[in-house]
């Protein structure tokens, strides 16, 4: 079983009210999102290792603190570079070693990854991101 | 929570243009439209409504093996299973599911033909018109985005298109298709924001009967097509059992 993230159910409301969603389904026309438990949103907060800012997929790798006072490599995978840069997103927007709060739709086999679905915070100040019209 | 939010901003980009502009526009001709023999249908779309290929989510009266694949794509699909079809490892949707990506295409018109450039991939979909096409698939030349044939009925642009390869999925779910498909589209503008594709599957290999669906085009004004390149990082390439990989580091 993984280590649970950090997280509580404040964070999680606080985050859902401040969540700045892509949308009720990835945007993926890659590959079908059966691997992510979709019904289910959770939050990890740590540092970012990496952006990996690249189609198909960007890719946030974040740091979380875990249970037995390590840390685990998270891998957050968004949208694509296209859709991303739709809300407001640039490659310098999220860097290594910025402190995140990130929504995701977890995977269903445990492991340290989920679907993008928004930034709660980002060195503790909401990230304010455009419309995608 | 996440559906509250595009919908406010959706609500406030509507509000704004009613202020301004008041009632519907009449349509505008775009610099992509430069055939005034034609009805404009040009300009840059994207698909509205479901991922799935129907928006209402229906699927053909599948026959015998193609039944059988699809059954075991749902079943894998609900154990948390993705077995997807080749755009897992970055090649080409193709026809019919690149109808139904949610990437824009811009649709340019030009003396004799139509042009479709899809941000997807970068896929090109080239549309002769008035070309009679094959009355029967040839499955030697089949490809991914198949042969395309135009022809105007009134401000109905129809399209036939024939040779499409057999392997490729009408959408995420799996649905499959032989290669004796034949798609006909019949595509109007709807109004200056909306195109509509009436679509028909005629597959009697993989289908009992021809499946109809509408989809629906929207405009999107600010947007413009950009670069997608698959390959540069794919970290969702499929394993040996062709599940797709998560990803995970």
């Amino acid at each position: 079983m993984q280590q649970s993230p950090r997280q509580s159910l404040w964070m999680h409301l606080i985050g859902l009210a401040a969540v700045v969603a892509l949308g009720t389904q990835p945007v993926c026309a890659h590959h079908s999102f059966a691997m992510y438990d979709n019904g289910k949103q959770i939050t990890i907060e740590g540092v970012v290792k990496e952006l990996q800012w690249t189609n198909p997929h960007v890719w946030i790798q974040v740091l979380v603190p875990n249970a037995t006072g390590g840390q685990d490599e998270w891998s957050v995978e968004c949208t694509s570079v296209n859709f991303m840069v739709r809300r407001g997103f640039s490659k310098t927007t999220i860097k290594a070693g910025d402190q995140i709060s990130v929504s995701l739709t977890p995977l269903k086999d445990g492991s340290h990854g989920g679907a993008f679905k928004g930034v709660n915070s980002l060195n503790g100040a909401p990230l304010k991101l455009e419309s995608e019209d | 929570m996440g559906v509250l939010k595009p919908l406010a901003f959706a609500a406030l980009a509507s509000a704004g243009l009613l202020a301004v502009s008041g009632a519907q526009a009449a349509p505008v001709l775009s610099s992509t439209y430069a055939d005034p023999s034609q009805p404009d249908i040009s300009g840059l779309w994207v698909v509205t409504g479901a991922m799935q290929y129907a928006p209402d989510r229906s699927v053909p009266k599948l026959l015998g093996q193609y039944k059988d694949l699809y059954d075991k794509r749902t079943k894998a699909f609900k154990a948390g299973i993705a077995i997807d079809d080749d755009t897992a490892d970055c090649l080409p949707a193709g026809l019919p599911h690149l109808f139904i990506v949610p990437y824009p295409f811009e649709i340019l018109q030009t003396p004799g033909r139509l042009t479709f450039l899809y941000e997807y991939d970068s896929a090109v979909r080239r549309v002769p018109l008035g070309v009679t096409p094959p009355a029967q698939p040839e499955p030697d030349t089949a490809t991914f985005n198949g042969d395309s044939y135009g022809h105007w009925e009134g401000d109905t642009l129809v399209i036939e298109t024939i040779n499409i390869r057999g392997d490729t999925q009408l959408d995420f779910t799996g649905i499959p298709h032989s290669d004796a498909l034949r798609i006909t589209e019949r595509l109007h503008r709807k109004d200056a924001k909306t195109l509509e594709d009436q679509i028909t599957l005629t597959d009697p290999k993989a289908y009992a009967e021809p499946f109809k669906t509408t989809r629906l085009y929207r405009t999107r004004p600010k947007w413009k097509i950009s670069e997608y390149v698959c390959e540069e990082n794919n970290r969702n390439k499929t394993d040996a059992q062709g599940h797709t990989r998560s990803g995970v580091k």
